[in-house]
């Protein structure tokens, strides 16, 4: 693109920000009540949510019940609002269908199935706005959404988009990068072992460029993992603060083996008759807020 | 204790609530739960609202586009509502089609948005005969726990007053469309329609903005859209049974 400088002589990006630089990541879990587990997060301008169900009893025909793990069922939808042309499909589209693939083979490596046969889990995700990385903002707000819903999993995925421009490998594209037409990598990672749950790459790299840029994305992942760290810990505190509520047994401590947040909060919304307070303080964000917030970075739910 | 009652008898349970006047989570018959809006915060789309009625969730995202007027209508411009209810809102939905359920809310909005007058057509007018405004208003909801309709209106209405539309000159020479961005302005809102739900227990007892459960133990639902003057939008009452008395 003439006259548009991915990456100044100073090394300075579009938005001001370093080559290895994340965006700012704000993150929220717990936000809906309906839903066993709802992660919200905000990369940058990309805002995108994520809704767990289960595990429950498989929906639809009883064949497709695996008899020794739990079937993961994704499924992205992006807003017809969220990018800068209106997008006619929201959902069923290959670009939504490829995705929901994608989402579904990363959490099927993180997920411990084994522990629940013969059910099913649910992930959605919703994009609000698009501005770069979805797939990124898709799977770490599905690990929160995942931890809230007190499913256990391996590790954390963390994943970040990386790509290469002018010798430099760049972490966390947005939108403007993306569309440049560089070589761009996404990558999902279980950080504690450093193991890979999906890499995916389009567009033309040199082999001896591959590794920097892996290690560019394989660093801002790790970065990402110390955020959501920091907020699922923050979440559980809010939970044992204020609220008598029964916390999954085998609470984090620093083992990473077994996360298990949470517990539903559709007991505390829609029962109401289990604490009796109204309106609910700790919980629904949305509540907390003065009742108008015009503008700001982030939307109601955060 | 109670939550074993309520499992076993649920309209049982809710009628020792209604006795006292009252409702399981503490509201008055004509309470309305905490209502908090956030307006703005997707700067893709030209308008946004999010509009949370307790624990229901909607947002609603305005796009504009440019689209030649119809042959009968040479002035005016098209608002295009719809809502979608994704299987993330509630387990109660599929995914798939749109269900019944989604496309009666997208008619009724449809329908508010033609009967109130919120935006006169004709403001959506660039150039007659040649180009006018379509906005499309996509309404999602993230979390279902009744009263829908309600916030759907409401997140409607927010998100339109919140549109900023370019302005739009017709070049005479090239007859092509040139979009100034820099200048852009509000919609002109006439009338600010509110809508108020109703769900009717036991064929005498009314109560407003029903939560989920409230709406799946009750005998029939009732939504009636008016604008500030007292001026009746619409009246939305899809069956019920016995049919209510007039």
């Amino acid at each position: 693109m003439a006259g548009l400088e991915l990456l100044s002589d100073q090394g300075y990006r579009v938005d001001g920000r370093r080559a290895g630089e994340l965006r700012k990541i704000q993150a929220r879990m717990g936000v809906f009540a309906q839903a066993d587990g709802s992660a919200y997060i905000e990369q940058g301008n990309t805002k995108a949510l994520a809704v767990v169900y289960g595990p429950h009893e498989i929906r639809g025909s009883r064949a497709r019940a695996l008899p020794d793990r739990a079937l993961v069922n994704c499924q992205y939808s992006s807003a017809t609002f969220s990018t800068g042309e209106r997008k006619r499909r929201p959902h069923g589209d290959r670009k939504s269908c490829e995705m929901g693939l994608q989402l579904r083979q990363t959490f099927e490596a993180a997920i411990l199935t084994q522990l629940h046969p013969r059910s099913q889990i649910d992930i959605y995700v919703q994009v609000l706005q698009a501005d770069g990385g979805t797939y990124a903002a898709c799977v770490n707000a599905a690990t929160l959404a995942v931890l809230d819903a007190g499913i256990p999993m391996r590790d954390f995925v963390c994943a970040c988009s990386a790509g290469f421009v002018d010798g430099t490998a760049l972490a966390d594209l947005s939108h403007v990068e993306e569309a440049a037409g560089g070589p761009q990598l996404a990558l999902a990672l279980l950080p504690a072992s450093g193991q890979i749950a999906l890499l995916e790459m389009d567009a033309r790299l040199h082999e001896d460029h591959l590794e920097r840029v892996l290690e560019a994305a394989a660093q801002a992942a790790r970065d990402v993992h110390t955020l959501l760290d920091r907020v699922v810990r923050q979440h559980r505190a809010e939970l044992r603060g204020g609220h008598r509520l029964v916390l999954g047994a085998g609470f984090p401590a620093a083992d990473p083996a077994h996360l298990h947040v949470g517990e539903r909060h559709g007991l505390h919304h829609g029962g109401g008759a289990v604490c009796g307070r109204r309106p609910c303080p700790g919980f629904c964000p949305g509540l907390r807020r003065p009742p108008q917030e015009v503008g700001g970075s982030a939307s109601g739910l955060a | 204790m109670a939550a074993g009652f309520k499992t076993v008898e649920p309209l049982e349970y809710y009628r020792r609530f209604l006795k006292e006047n009252c409702r399981p989570d503490g509201r008055e018959l004509g309470e309305f739960r905490t209502t908090t809006v956030n307006i703005g915060s997707i700067s893709t789309a030209d308008g946004s609202a999010l509009v949370k009625l307790g624990n229901t969730t909607v947002i609603c995202g305005v796009k504009a586009e440019f689209a030649a007027p119809s042959t009968d209508a040479p002035d005016k411009g098209y608002v295009v509502p719809n809502v979608d209810l994704p299987p993330l809102c509630s387990s109660r939905f599929r995914s798939g089609p749109p269900g019944e359920e989604a496309q009666v809310a997208s008619q009724f909005i449809a329908d508010v948005i033609e009967n109130s007058q919120i935006i006169q057509k004709e403001d959506l007018c660039i150039s007659p005969g040649k180009l006018v405004w379509v906005l499309y208003c996509d309404l999602i909801c993230l979390d279902y726990d009744g009263n829908i309709l309600d916030a759907c209106t409401f997140a409607l209405l927010a998100a339109l007053k919140n549109v900023q539309l370019p302005e739009v000159t017709i070049n005479e020479e090239t007859a092509l469309a040139e979009v100034n961005l820099k200048k852009k302005s509000y919609l002109n809102i006439r009338t600010h329609p509110v809508a108020t739900s109703f769900a009717v227990f036991d064929d005498t007892l009314l109560i407003v903005d029903p939560t989920g459960e409230e709406e799946h133990l009750a005998t029939g639902t009732l939504t009636i859209v008016m604008d500030e003057e007292g001026k009746l939008c619409c009246l939305h009452k899809p069956g019920m049974f016995p049919p209510l008395q007039s």
